[in-house]
């Protein structure tokens, strides 16, 4: 130390009411960790029903006209499920005006003896033929089509490349994972073809305790992609009208419920937010109102000594910054910590779509509720700095007595 | 050299005007060492404070050096009393989260210091008597130590003029004694000029002049 710094007055000064600046220290790493937690929280949905709908690729699903709700649970937040319609169906979808591509898949909700792994699994059979939604997100491509004693693994399932996983007595070869998707219909699903679920169906009668009834010919689903110019809801309707028994679901429909049950959590969140900030700025404010009343006469003793009025205004303000600093730093600590132990019951308990930010992006929130601490800080100490630079150095020492 | 002339100072209790300083003039010579006397609430402070720059006078003017320093801006004033003046009061002045060697470094955070301040201080430390608590706090000090701490302080920038306001109040004799013959050293080593206001009659008798204020009216002047 050769001459005394400002900051580091500053810092000497945040040391004297030790209790005081570790409750404000500790309020502004709560609600940088509350804002923290609930933007990464937001956002991870936000993108989860982004990569989603998109993942999911088609623009429209037929199902059972019987099936519709179940199918919506399955698809939002991946519950197994069985339903199964003619395979008819298929062929009069693929030719309704404003249908570009259309691929089966069929749902078998596996019995409990089938897996021995507590995630909740979900079989969906397809056609790597027509397919154009699941073999996009594989992590790596196939070396090989899909064989049918092969299947693919969601993201979720604790499988990697060349397990061996049996279903109703049939063992298979994991020759693929998919990358993450927050939709749990993907990420907890395992995906083998029509003809590998027919065979395993057949054979689950002389090998499974629980065997597996499934008519050949049938299907549970059939995905649509749309030609450029239709509008899913358009071509949903007109799926509908021209076939019997089944629901058009678009999309877009899947996803607006998800949407609004977001937007309703986003403005509670937004509110709870807004109101902890507020508080926290007034009571910031007010202490440091408190902090620069109580050192009036040592204020105006630096005066005194030569401190101009931007110095006792720096002083003051850097108080602010510093503690606003390290409640930040420990608030997005603590909010990142929380967030990663709590993830997977946030993904478990969730019945939405959940997709963790990646690391850039979390960076990013978080340099950004940081920047925010820091402009808390400054926002609540700037009138408690202005009057104690205003102060007249005489009227501030005698004050002081 | 300090010119004072013709300063007041008004304040205005319960819609009534209290001249605190009332028409004070008053000359220094550099070097000079001056006493100001008198009864509680006859504007000594508020005298000290009008020289010293911490108070605008209602009319007057100030002189230090040559320098009018009210008419400089608040910011001109400041570095003015950076450079050139230093106060000692009777109250403890230290910032208790700084140690006594801190506690004398503090001006340094408000100007240029050129050279090695923390020498400097070291020896004011020294010159004070109170080397081996350098790096003790306020609170581990006695009252005449945290007064000579403050009195260290009041030297770091060798200011030209030094303005005391009863920096010998509630000390025992000793301590007193201690604070007179440190002033006059500084005094005779560094030309400080010094306006020390007292109720005690022989520090104001061991001033090369007295002044004595009486409801804000300053007689003795020269
Ligand atoms: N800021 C102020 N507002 C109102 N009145 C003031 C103010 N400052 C000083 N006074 C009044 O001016 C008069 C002179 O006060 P001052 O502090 O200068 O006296 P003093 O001689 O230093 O007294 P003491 O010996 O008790 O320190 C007093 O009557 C005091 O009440
Ligand atoms: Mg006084």
């Amino acid at each position: 130390m050769k001459k005394i710094k400002i900051s580091w007055l500053a810092l000497k000064n945040l040391k004297r009411k030790f209790i005081r600046t570790f409750v404000l220290l500790l309020l502004v790493a709560v609600v940088t960790g509350t804002l923290l937690s609930a933007t990464i929280f937001i956002s991870g949905m936000q993108n989860a029903l982004r990569i989603g709908t998109y993942r999911l690729g088609a623009d429209v699903l037929v199902v059972p006209e019987k099936n519709e709700s179940q199918a919506k649970a399955a698809l939002l937040s991946g519950e197994p499920t069985s339903f199964y319609m003619d395979g008819k169906v298929y062929d009069k979808v693929k030719d309704v005006e404003g249908v570009k591509r259309a691929s089966t898949q069929l749902f078998i909700k596996p019995t409990s003896f089938t897996c021995c792994y507590n995630v909740e699994t979900f079989l969906v059979a397809f056609d790597p033929s027509t397919d154009f939604t699941v073999t996009p997100w594989l992590q790596k491509k196939l070396k090989k089509p899909l064989a049918d004693d092969e299947v693919i693994a969601g993201s979720a399932m604790p499988l990697m490349t060349d397990d061996i996983i049996p279903f109703f007595g049939t063992p298979f070869n994991v020759a693929g994972t998919l990358e993450p998707t927050g939709m749990k219909f993907f990420d907890q699903s395992i995906f083998m073809t029509m003809q590998a679920a027919f065979e395993m169906a057949e054979k689950s009668k002389g090998r499974s305790v629980q065997p597996l009834e499934l008519e050949k010919g049938k299907i549970s689903a059939v995905l649509v992609q749309v030609e450029d110019g239709f509008t899913p809801e358009r071509v949903a309707i007109r799926i509908e009208h021209q076939i019997e028994g089944i629901k058009a679901i678009a999309s877009d429909e899947v996803t607006s419920t998800v949407r609004k049950q977001l937007a309703g959590l986003l403005k509670g969140i937004l509110l709870i937010s807004a109101i902890l900030w507020v508080l926290a700025l007034l009571m910031t404010g007010f202490s440091f109102y408190m902090i620069v009343n109580e050192r009036q006469r040592e204020l105006g003793l630096l005066r005194a000594m030569g401190a101009t009025k931007a110095h006792v205004f720096r002083l003051i303000i850097t108080e602010a910054v510093i503690l606003s600093l390290a409640g930040g730093i420990a608030g997005i600590v603590a909010g990142g910590g929380l967030l990663s132990v709590s993830k997977t019951v946030i993904t478990q308990n969730l019945k939405l779509p959940y997709l963790l930010p990646s690391l850039p992006v979390l960076s990013e929130l978080a340099a950004g509720a940081l920047i925010f601490a820091v402009i808390t800080g400054l926002l609540a100490s700037l009138l408690p700095a202005v009057f104690a630079s205003r102060m007249e150095p005489y009227d501030a020492i005698r004050k002081g007595e | 050299m300090i010119e004072v002339s013709d300063i007041v100072k008004s304040y205005s209790i319960g819609g009534q005007a209290l001249k605190a300083v009332d028409h004070a003039s008053f000359t220094v010579q550099q070097g000079e060492i001056i006493s100001v006397i008198g009864h509680s609430g006859s504007g000594k402070t508020t005298l000290l404070s009008l020289v010293g720059g911490l108070t605008k006078p209602d009319s007057g003017k100030v002189i230090v050096d040559g320098t009018d320093i009210w008419s400089l801006d608040d910011n001109s004033r400041s570095h003015f009393r950076n450079r050139n003046m230093s106060f000692i009061y009777q109250f403890s002045s230290l910032i208790p989260t700084l140690t006594s060697l801190e506690n004398i470094l503090l001006p340094t955070a408000f100007g240029d210091f050129p050279g090695d301040v923390r020498a400097y201080a070291e020896e004011l430390i020294e010159r004070v008597g109170l080397k081996e608590k350098t790096n003790a706090y306020p609170s581990h000090l006695s009252g005449g130590q945290q007064r000579r701490i403050a009195i260290a302080r009041a030297f770091i920038n060798r200011p030209s003029v030094v303005l005391a306001d009863e920096p010998t109040g509630d000390l025992d004799e000793e301590a007193e004694q201690d604070i007179i013959r440190l002033f006059s050293e500084m005094n005779s080593a560094l030309k400080t000029t010094f306006i020390i206001v007292t109720h005690n009659k022989e520090i104001a008798g061991q001033a090369a002049r007295q002044l004595s204020m009486s409801n804000g009216i300053l007689t003795g002047a020269a």
